[in-house]
This record gives C-alpha cells, structure tokens and sequence, in this order.
C-alpha cells in the first residue's frame, strides 16, 4: 500500500485529528509557500495572506452551500442573502452607527443564528417544492434581501452602507487593516472547526438522511425520514455557514453596503461547489480556494504574462473582466463532462454516472467511505 | 492519472509566468511611485481612463523637468471596476496593494464615493496619502462621519480632495436651475446610490430654500431597464425641469432618453451632476451623449472642479498631443492630484526623507498642513482641516448636439467660486 | 367540458377584469406603458411555460436569450439594413423593414435557441435535475458576456425608426408604436394557439409534454419535437427583444436578468405549462411593476413581484390557470 492510500485509511478512521492537522499544516505552509517563486513574484506575503483570509470566506460559503446543495442535494440560488443577513447582524452589533459595541467572537455565534433563523423562515414554506422550483424561490430570495437592506435606508443607511463596522479583538490584540496575519490565523481557525463539524454531521444520522434523500426522496421518506425536517436542518446549517462567513467579512472590510451581496455572489460560490464536487467536504474546500485565487492573482498574471509577450489577439483581452464568461464554460463544460467535480466523493461520482450508463453494481457504503 | 498531468502542466505554466511577468513591488532604489485607483473597464472606463491619463501626463511632464533630484517617477496603476462597475471590494484589495508597494509615495484616486469608503480605513492605516480627483460625499471628510474611517490613526488626515463635495454640487445645481433655467418647479430621480441620493438631497433642499418646488421625487436603481412608468406619473404634476441625481453608468442617461419620449418631458431642460455631465462627445462609449442620443438636447450639468485653467495654460494641447483625444471632465484635477502629491515627495527628497515610510509621512503632512499652497494645473489650491479644497469651484456645461461635427458635445457655460463651509 | 368551459370563462373574467381595473387605475397615458411591458413578459413567459411543459426545464438562460433578440434586431437594423436613428415616414417602407427586422430576428434567435438545447441541454436530459439547470445559469452567464465583448457593458441606442405619432383619443394622446406592438404581440399569441392547438407538429408537442414516453410509443420524434418547442419559444423572445429595442430605444447586455426573472414569475402565476396563463400572467406582472412606478413605490417592485412568485409558488403552485396538481410541485 502507498504512503497516499495509508494516509487516506487513517484519515477515515480518525475523521478529526485529520481535519484539525490538516488545517494546521495548511495554515502553517501557506504564508511560507508564498515566499517561494514563482508565486513570490506575483505579490508579497502581506497581500497573500490578506488574499488568503478574503477566500476563506468564499470557502466557508461554498462550504455552507455544499451542505445544502451536495449533501441535502437542494439547489439554493439565493445563498448570498445569508451572507448579507450574517454581516449586517454584525454592522448592528458592532459598529458606530448603531453605538452597539458587541465583541465579535459571540457575534460570530449570533450572526450565524440570525441567518440560520432566516434559513427556517426561508425554508419552512417552500421547501416542499420540486427541485427547480425551489432554486427559483430561492433566487427570488437572494434578490429580496439585499433590495431590503439597500430600500430601509433609515434603518440601514441604503445605498451607502454601514461603515465604521468594528475589527476582532482578543486578549488586547486589536485585528488592524494594517495587519493581515490575525486576521488569516483566525479564519483558518474557523475553517478547521466548522469543517470539522460538517464531517461530523456527515457521519451522522442526520448526514446519512440527507444522503438518503438526494437520491430518492420518496424511498426516503418511507422508510421513516422526516424529510421536511432534514431539509430544514440542511438549510439553516447551510445558512448559518454563511451568516459566520458574512460576520467576519464585515469586520475585516470594515463596511458593509448592500451591493456586495448580489447574485454574482451566489452563481461565484455555486460554481465553487459545482467545480469542486459537490458532496465532497475538502474537494469544495480545494475547489472554492483554487477559484479564487484564479480569480484574485491569476487572471490579472495572465493580463500581464499576455502583455508582456505580446501575442496578437490575447493581448487585448482582459481575462479579469471576462472571469464570468470562464465560470459559465466552466460550469457548462463540468456538467456535461465531469457532472461529479473536480474533486469528486467517490459516491456521487457513482451517482452520477450511473444514472447515465446504467451500472448494476454499486459497492455497498462502509462508514469510512460514507460520504468521502 | 489526468489530475497530475494537469497538476504538472499548472506549474510549468506558474513558473514561466514568473519568468515573463513583472514584479509589483518595490521598485528599483530610484523610482518613487504615484498611485491610481480608479475604474478603468467596463462601463466606467469613459470615467477611469482620462483621469489616469492626467496623472500619467504630470509624471511625464515631471520626469522631463526632473524635479525630483535623483529619482524617477513612475505610476502603478489599479482598477476597480469588476464585472464592468467600481466595487468597493475590489477597492480594498487594491488599495492593500499600493500601500504593500513600498515605492508608492501617494495614490490618486479612488472615482467613488462608495469605494472610499472601503479604502481609507487601509490607506490611513498604511500611512499612505490619498488625493481623490472625483469623490463628492461629505462623509469622507466633514466630521464626525469621516472619523469611523480612521480607525488606525484618528488623528492623521490622509484623504483629500479637489471635488467640490455634493454639499456645494447640490445646491450650485438647484440655484442654476431656479435663477439661470427660470424653473420653478422640478422633478428629481435619483439611482439609488451613495452619490445620487446624496446630491439629489442637497439639490432638493436648497432648491426650496430659492423658493421652488419639488413636484416629486423618484428613486430607481440602476438595475431598471423601464423609466417609462415613472416619468408618465410623474408628468402630471408639470414639472419645468427635471434634476437626474446620478450618474449615466447606474441608468441616468437611459432615464433621459427614455423620459423624452414621454409627454410633458419632451423640450423641458434635464440637469444632473458630474456623473451625467461627463463632457463625453457623442460617440464615445457610455458618454451621456451616446446613451441618449437625440434626447440629449437641452441637458445641463454640473462639474465639481473649475473649468478656466490658468491663463497660459498648455495642458489641454499636452494633453490631446500625448493622448491623441481631448481630455476628460476630470483629467486637469488628477493632474494637480499628482502635483499636489509630487511636491510632497520633492520636499521630503530635499530632507533627506527617502525610506518609504517616512516619505509617506512627509507627503501626508505636507498635503494637509494648514496654509499650504500648491501651484497646480487648475490654479492655487490648499486644503482645509478635514482634506476639502478651501476654493471649491463648480463649472456649468450645456449639450450641444451640433457640436463636433454632429456628433454632439458639451458646452462650457460659466463657472463659480464658492467658499468652504467649513473653512477655519 | 364543463372543466373546460369553466376554465375558459375563468381566463375570460381575469383579462377582462384585469384590462378594466389597469385602465382605470392608470390612466391612459400609464396604460399604455402597462401595455406594452405586458407584451413583452407575455411573449418571454410564453418561451418559459413552453419549454417547461415539455422537458421539465427551467431555462435560466431564456431571458438573456431575450436580451440577444434584442442585440440581433438592433445588428439587423444597424449593419445590414444600415437605418439611422431616424423615424420612417413611409408606411410600406416601415412595413417591409419591420417584417425584416421582426422576421429575420425570430428566425436567428430560433436558431440560437435550437443550438444551446442541442449542446448544453440534450446531453443532460437522462441527469439528475441539478445538472442542467446548473448548465442552464452557465449558458446565461456566457450569453451575457459575450454580448458584453462584442457591443461593450454601456446602453447600447437602437435605431428609433417608428414614428412617434399620437392619436388623441379616450382621452389622452396613444402612441400608434404602442398599438402596433401590441398588436404583433397578441398576433403571434394566436398564432401559437393555433400552432399548438391545429397542427400536427403542435399535437406532437402537447403529447411530448403530457407524457414523453406514450408519445415516443406513438411515433413521435422526441428530438425534433423538443427541437421545434425550443426554436420556437427563443422566436418569441426574440419578437419580444425587438419590441424593446424599438420602443425603450436602449438595450443593455443584463437586460435579460430581471426582465427573465419577471417573465418567469408571469409562467408560474398564470400556471406553469399553460400558454394562456403565461399570456395572462405576463400582463399581471407588467401590472404590478406600472403600479409601483405610479404609485412612487418603483423601488420595492422587485420585492412586491419577487414576494408573488413566493406566495404563487407556496400557496397555489398550479397558478391561477393551472388544473390542481395531484403531487405536490
């Protein structure tokens, strides 16, 4: 057996001392792999590792969104008003327009319940609805939302947003604009323990149900799951997700306007986990990373790289205006294609292409694959 | 299996992108850079680009004079816009990366009221002098609303500006409206925006102050695609004018097109600000004058900055010489943006200030002490406590859809001095 | 029949009511803007009940599929017809260039249609239903941004050929453009009617929808049916961005993202998979949205339509034309 194939058997046996020392070798070879070229040449450390904390709310989305969307199998096209919900709870809470002076590590906990609130209000009535009906009514949300914080004007200020949103404090330490690192330790923090978390409920009854229910509802529920429940369960905690994400994206950007929450947003995270491979925790963790560092450095290499070289017609591209067009072939050519990701959980991957080629045998799921 | 092979491909193509592209920070020991942080792609690059353009001229211009002994000046230049509109995100993130850039001295820019906000938090943070050509909201500067964007150091103004804010643009608006146009009475449409809803208020308030009306006042994002409905309401209160308290790029030049076709709209004088002035000629990309077409007759606007450059001026010919177009509504300013900051770096070079952060300081302080005058393409300027220019100008343009050949252009028609409010 | 005759009594009643109470709230003036916009969503939502009755579908690209009409009959006008942006007087010749521009418009976006379904749906049609709804975001994204790379991201003019004459009656001046729209628009709604209702092609269509594999059994040709269906519902958005272009005189490349959004909601309020429903509902939508803007609350209608199609789909999902669904939507 190689090294690789050991490693993957101990990380399924012993589910959270592999997320938690993954995170933590994650965290601490980052900040060093960007001292080395080529990527020392891109920009320095400080614009990295601010970079870095700027994706990990993307992962975080697109980790919450995987939970509905991957593990429950429901398609939420509105999922960036979570992300609003969780960040103006903390413009609330914390910043000198409202006088509110609530420290930001339990608003991290009173953001995600808000939006998780709002994911039941959100989910109670519809979620009995089809599958594309619902990604309809969801999309509707998402646009409902932010036309709200940005109509109220005298309760959030409109159009020009809530400024003066407090930073993170711990122990004296004050998070500043002029430091990225507490700022990246903190997120990587809260990436180990909220992906810890997912894999938990994964392995779960509750994990278990939704898996159930992404592949046949109806067989789902009669064989006693309560799906209306699950789904619900599915939503909030998608959108508790986000509502953390949206807590510590307004605290490190130090404002929050209504037009950061648009449906860019929402298609941004969906294609993360589309291209990551849905149902695979640390496929949409990789996939939302890599999406947007591509986003963020690479495209605007590219322009330079192009520039540079002077080649006819690709120099007079601008790939950074264009990053929607690649994400629609992108998404266009995944599901035709690789339906299951780039990163897929050998389950769905079976999902997928069985219902197109009619494969018989599946291999029966053993708890350390469930969900992989 | 296919990952790695794609796995090796992406660091093949990583390294021979380091090979070929060039490194942003720092710079040789002897250049010192001047910032821009503007909209530059998309639908706002008509506002982006001669602005860039002018900050690009006066550091030619410098360099040819060699004003700063020792040193060259160079520009590094930011966008943005994402998606083809300014996004305070994308702000931030630029803005961390001027104020990485040791060999940036100061930053012209940012075009946005609502991407400054985002930005001076890590500007003044970083120690790093803006100087916005554009940015009209009061907020920035007048306390106590500018304080929340300096967290790092209350203390240390380092946002100025030339714009005259939307507290001045508003009301030199409505009293143009009410004295020169002889309208009585007026119907507003804003886009929903920072800037929009900001001047519109002012307009609405000193317009009634003058003795006219507000008939009725509509908010439509930028979004709407329909002003029809709105207009057809809103004609049956007659209004004499109409004041669009936006911009074109969030939908003021589709509401002016749209809006002559309705009755009671189609010969009335339309007024808008500098985002609907953009002097743009008929012709080019997202201009007014382009958008609306033969409604664009009978349309008035303001600009925040003064129009009669210095007698003897060259600029406009430097200008079209170096650029092969005439310049923009805020091309002038960004140029004595990137004077004011270059006599900063010359003074603080002639100390002997020449680490980064000391020579950040120096221009900072420079910029803001009280009774500095700089002697810049528009004229003498200086700035008051809070960063504001103390002789804020604003100049009145009209369409002329004869103008340049047919195309259509905007018309100077007079400028005015105003004084600071909150002048000490 | 009775169902039937009940049914259509019922589509009666709502129209007439609707036009009556719209005629009185609004005034003439606003009525006709109402009239107008009504057209536009009927035509869009007509694309969006069609496709989704056949294949189950909900297209997220048809309304950005409505905003390319609109860029082809502004290229038709301005490249190959070479007009400037000037009215013409000449009834036959405005005729003869309206039927060309309109034609030529439908056939191309016919065609367009046809293309993305071959490539981007067909493949998925045996997938799990999130695989081609994720492709149908994607394709809406690539329509979008490949208009925004030919014409740039700024309003873009359209020539303004019809003449804006008035008529003075019931009381306030009526736009002859605004009849003419109109009139195209309940012409080519009859006219599909008639297609679905009378034509052999129209029945293979109705019996793909009401159970694909009988129909195959049948003898009908899947492929082409659900072919025909597509082509002809891009042609109908494709009139329906001809109607923009010539009457906002402005087109945008994110034209299609609300105008898709309202146009779908109109599908599921008049019953999703009911042409006349979608007809009807198109005008309702218009409705609410003239009402706003009249009523000085243009600001919330997005959130008042958003709101309906949440309260539709929640508490009457089969639509206000629909039969009861026996299992839940």
């Amino acid at each position: 057996m190689t090294w690789w194939t050991r490693l993957r058997q101990f990380a399924g046996e012993h589910r959270s001392i592999a997320v938690l020392g993954g995170w933590v070798l994650v965290g601490a070879l980052l900040p060093v792999l960007v001292l080395v070229p080529p990527f020392s040449t891109f920009q320095e450390q400080s614009l990295w590792l601010g970079g870095f904390a700027n994706a990990g709310v993307f992962i975080l989305l697109a980790l919450g969104l995987n939970i509905v969307v991957g593990l429950a199998g429901l398609l939420d096209l509105g999922y960036a008003a979570f992300f609003a919900i969780g960040s103006y709870a903390y413009a609330f809470g914390a910043s000198s327009f409202t006088g509110q002076h609530i420290p930001f590590w339990p608003m991290l906990i009173i953001g995600a319940l808000a939006a998780a609130t709002f994911g039941i209000l959100l989910g109670a009535p519809t979620l009995r609805l089809r599958g594309d009906y619902l990604a309809i009514v969801t999309l509707g949300f998402g646009e409902i939302v932010p036309a709200i914080f940005l109509n109220a004007d005298s309760l959030t200020r409109g159009t020009n947003g809530i400024g003066g949103v407090a930073q993170p404090e711990l122990l004296g330490l004050k998070f500043d604009f002029s430091n990225p690192v507490p700022f990246y330790v903190t997120m990587v923090a809260i990436l180990a323990i909220v992906m810890l978390f997912i894999y938990r409920l994964q392995a779960s009854r509750l994990g278990r149900a939704w898996m159930a229910i992404r592949e046949d509802e109806l067989a789902a529920a009669s064989s006693g799951i309560n799906t209306v429940t699950t789904k619900l369960l599915a939503f909030a905690l998608g959108a508790s997700t986000a509502g953390l994400a949206g807590v510590f994206n307004a605290s490190k950007l130090g404002i929050v306007t209504p037009d950061q929450f648009g449906f860019a947003v929402s298609f941004t995270v969906l294609a993360m986990v589309v291209l990551g491979g849905m149902g695979n925790v640390w496929g949409v963790a990789v996939g939302a990373f890599v999406l947007y560092e591509i986003q963020s450095v690479l495209l605007k290499q590219l322009n330079q790289f192009f520039h540079g070289l002077h080649v006819p017609v690709l120099e007079n591209i601008d790939f950074v205006q264009y990053q929607f067009l690649l994400y629609g072939l992108a998404l266009v050519g995944m599901m035709l294609l690789r339906p299951e990701g780039l990163f897929p959980s050998r389950r769905r991957q079976q999902e997928l292409h069985a219902a197109s080629e009619e494969i018989a045998d599946v291999p029966p799921p053993t708890s350390a694959v469930a969900g992989e | 299996m296919r990952l790695t092979r794609v796995g090796a491909f992406a660091v093949i193509a990583l390294v021979a992108f380091s090979a070929c592209s060039s490194t942003p920070q720092g710079g040789g020991g002897n250049t010192i850079k001047i910032g821009t942080e503007l909209p530059m792609s998309g639908a706002e690059t008509a506002n982006g680009e001669p602005t860039a353009n002018g900050v690009k001229l006066a550091i030619k211009q410098s360099n040819a004079k060699k004003e700063i002994t020792g040193y060259t000046l160079d520009i590094n230049v930011q966008d943005d816009a994402v998606n083809g509109a300014h996004d305070p995100q994308q702000g931030a993130t630029n803005m961390h990366t001027l104020v990485a850039d040791t060999s940036v001295a100061g930053v012209v820019g940012p075009f946005n009221s609502s991407v400054a906000q985002s930005e001076i938090p890590i500007s003044n943070a970083g120690g790093l002098l803006q100087c916005s050509p554009a940015n009209t909201n009061t907020g920035l500067t007048y306390p106590p609303d500018a304080l929340q964007y300096r967290p790092n150091n209350p203390t240390k103004i380092n946002y100025i500006r030339l714009a005259a804010p939307d507290s001045i643009q508003g009301p030199a608006g409505a009293d143009y409206v009410f004295n020169d146009l002889k309208a009585k009475t007026v119907y507003i449409l804003d886009d929903t925006e920072t800037f929009g809803v900001g001047v519109g208020d002012s307009f609405a308030a000193q317009f009634k102050k003058d003795g006219g009306t507000i008939t009725k006042r509509d908010s439509a994002p930028k979004s709407t695609t329909d002003y029809t409905p709105l207009f057809t309401a809103a004609a049956a209160a007659k209004p004499d004018a109409v004041y669009l308290a936006g911009t074109t790029p969030t939908g003021m030049g589709l509401a002016l097109k749209q809006a002559r076709t309705v009755a009671g709209f189609e010969t009335i004088p339309f007024m808008g600000p500098d985002g609907v002035a953009d002097l743009g000629p008929g012709g080019t990309t997202g201009a007014t004058i382009t958008v609306a077409g033969a409604a664009a007759h009978d349309v008035h606007g303001t600009v925040a900055g003064i129009h009669d450059l210095p007698s003897g001026s060259t600029f406009v010919a430097d200008y079209t010489a170096e650029f092969g177009k005439a310049p923009g509504a805020y091309s002038a300013i960004a140029y004595a943006c990137a004077q004011v900051i270059i006599a900063g770096i010359k003074s603080a070079v002639a100390a002997g200030k020449t680490d980064p952060a000391a020579l950040r300081e120096a221009v900072r302080a420079n910029s803001v002490a009280a009774g500095n005058k700089f002697d810049t393409v528009i004229g003498p300027v200086s700035f008051d406590k809070n960063g504001d220019i103390t002789t804020p100008y604003m100049s009145f343009y009209k369409t002329d859809l004869t103008a340049n050949g047919g195309k259509g252009g905007w018309v100077y028609v007079k400028q005015q001095a105003f004084t600071d409010p909150n002048a000490s | 029949m009775r169902t039937d005759r009940t049914r259509a009594l019922r589509t009666v009643a709502i129209v007439a009511g609707l036009l009556v109470v719209s005629f009185v709230i609004l005034g003439v003036q606003q009525f006709q803007n109402f009239l107008t916009l009504g057209a536009i969503y009927a035509l869009v939502a007509l694309g969006y009940t069609m496709v989704y009755g056949i294949i189950e579908l909900i297209n997220f690209a048809h309304g950005d599929v409505f905003m390319v009409g609109a860029f082809v009959s502004m290229w038709i006008m301005t490249v190959p017809l070479g007009l400037a942006d000037r009215p013409i007087n000449d009834p036959i010749q405005l005729t003869v260039v309206l039927l060309a521009v309109v034609i030529g418009t439908m056939v191309v976006m016919g065609l367009i249609g046809v293309i993305i379904e071959r490539f981007a749906y067909r493949p998925l049609r045996h997938a799990p239903r999130l695989a081609p709804l994720i492709t149908a975001i994607g394709v809406s994204f690539i329509l979008q941004n490949i208009i925004q790379a030919i014409f740039s991201s700024s309003p873009i003019a359209v020539p303004q050929i019809f003449p804006r004459v008035k008529l003075d009656l019931l009381g306030g001046s009526i736009g002859v453009l605004n009849i003419f729209m109109v009139l195209v628009a309940l012409l080519l709604m009859v006219a599909l009617q008639l297609f679905v209702g009378r034509t052999r092609l129209g029945r293979a269509m109705r019996a793909t929808a009401q159970d694909r594999e009988a129909a195959e059994l049948m003898g009908v040709d899947i492929n082409q049916t659900i072919a025909i269906t597509f082509f002809i519902a891009a042609a109908l958005a494709g009139s329906a961005g001809v109607i923009q272009g010539l009457y906002f005189g402005s087109i945008q490349f994110n034209l299609g993202f609300f105008a898709g959004l309202f146009a779908f909601t109109a599908a599921v309020l008049g019953g999703i998979g009911n042409t006349t429903g979608a007809a009807v509902g198109g005008f309702i939508i218009a409705f609410i949205a003239v009402l706003a803007a009249q009523l000085g609350y243009s600001r919330w209608s997005e959130v008042a339509i958003f709101t309906v199609l949440i309260l539709v789909l929640v508490f009457r999902p089969s639509g206000l034309l629909g039969q009861a669904l026996g299992e839940r939507a």
